[in-house]
């Protein structure tokens, strides 16, 4: 059986075809941190406290918003508005019993404390629009500075 | 003995939860190299990865033990990124990112001359890299994923035809579909 190939001619035979092996060799190093930072999200879906609901009390009844749930939109609407602001990237989303911890990079060149403070801020707003209710506090932080 | 991902699996879907911290520890790095060389820049390439490793995290509960834990995971990891190119097309700077090793040569490459030996050469060829993999870059997601398992990744096409859960005959097919356009990019940048 052909190897992958038709009765055409194998771009793989063009000497250009080389370049392509080139490339698979190059090396791609794993950025610092970032097992870290999936470990903290993995952990942040299966904590103790995400298996708690989130229990508002109302008028036709409780409304009750697991902390899974809460961790995925605050995570969703944090990239959202990251992407919007420009220059941050949400790196992880944790749900602490202090409330949402959020771990940003900016772009050098990026105030920092205007970033974190805009985030903070549009995040509350955001999370209340999604779920109706007051959300748990959201602290953010700037763990981390990528190059433009 | 390192225990196997399997048995990683079944300890994780068990309730013990360094079993699967031990899994992200072991198929990050490839992972990222797949996100990152499918979506092109590193920032994508993290939310990717990130996104992928929870959605492994959900689908703990629903994995076949009769597939690989790697194609799985590989098959989570390819199916993000391609949900992230297409929600965010066109989106390919491999400026840094791609070039993340600082350009370093590939022995024996070069068209012109040897870089091992001419930096100059060297330079050229570590451009020309880059020039490759944004091409890559501009193949349609259904070609490029693909491209990138086998060419890139050293995958058989056995491992990305279960990845990409298409007949072998299939994968044959696009995947020499995904090589002529390749080629036909790189002759265009001549």
């Amino acid at each position: 059986m052909s190897d992958g190939s038709t009765t055409e001619q194998d771009p793989r035979q063009d000497p250009r075809w080389r370049l392509v092996r080139a490339a698979a060799r190059r090396p791609v190093p794993t950025p610092a941190g970032l097992v870290d930072r999936v470990l903290r999200s993995v952990r942040a879906m299966r904590d103790r406290v995400l298996v708690e609901p989130l229990e508002v009390p109302q008028d036709r009844g409780d409304l009750r918003i697991g902390g899974r749930a809460l961790v995925t939109l605050c995570r969703g609407a944090g990239m959202e508005l990251a992407d919007e602001y420009g220059g941050v990237r949400v790196l992880a989303v944790s749900l602490e019993p202090e409330g949402f911890d959020v771990l940003l990079s900016v772009r050098f060149g990026v105030p920092a404390d205007l970033a974190a403070d805009h985030l903070s801020c549009r995040l509350r707003q955001r999370l209340g629009a999604l779920v109706g209710v007051t959300v748990p506090p959201v602290n953010v932080h700037v763990v981390d500075v990528h190059h433009p | 003995m390192e225990a196997t991902d399997g048995a990683l699996v079944n300890r994780a879907v068990g309730g013990e939860a360094t079993a699967f911290d031990a899994l992200v520890r072991r198929h990050t790095p490839r992972m990222y190299r797949v996100a990152l060389r499918v979506v092109g820049n590193a920032a994508d390439a993290e939310d990717v990865v990130q996104e992928a490793w929870i959605s492994a995290w959900r689908g703990l509960g629903s994995f076949r033990q009769d597939a690989a834990v790697s194609t799985w995971l590989y098959r989570v990891v390819s199916n993000t990124a391609i949900a992230h190119v297409r929600k965010r097309k066109p989106a390919v700077s491999l400026d840094a990112d791609l070039a993340a090793d600082g350009g370093g040569p590939a022995p024996g490459e070069s068209l012109a001359a040897d870089p091992d030996t001419y930096p100059e050469a060297r330079a050229v060829q570590a451009a020309q890299i880059d020039a490759v993999l944004r091409a890559i870059g501009t193949l349609e997601p259904g070609q490029r994923v693909p491209l990138v398992l086998h060419e890139l990744e050293g995958f058989s096409y056995a491992e990305v035809a279960e990845i990409m859960q298409v007949s072998a005959t299939a994968l044959r097919s696009r995947l020499h579909r995904a090589r002529v356009a390749l080629l036909e990019r790189l002759k265009e940048l001549e």
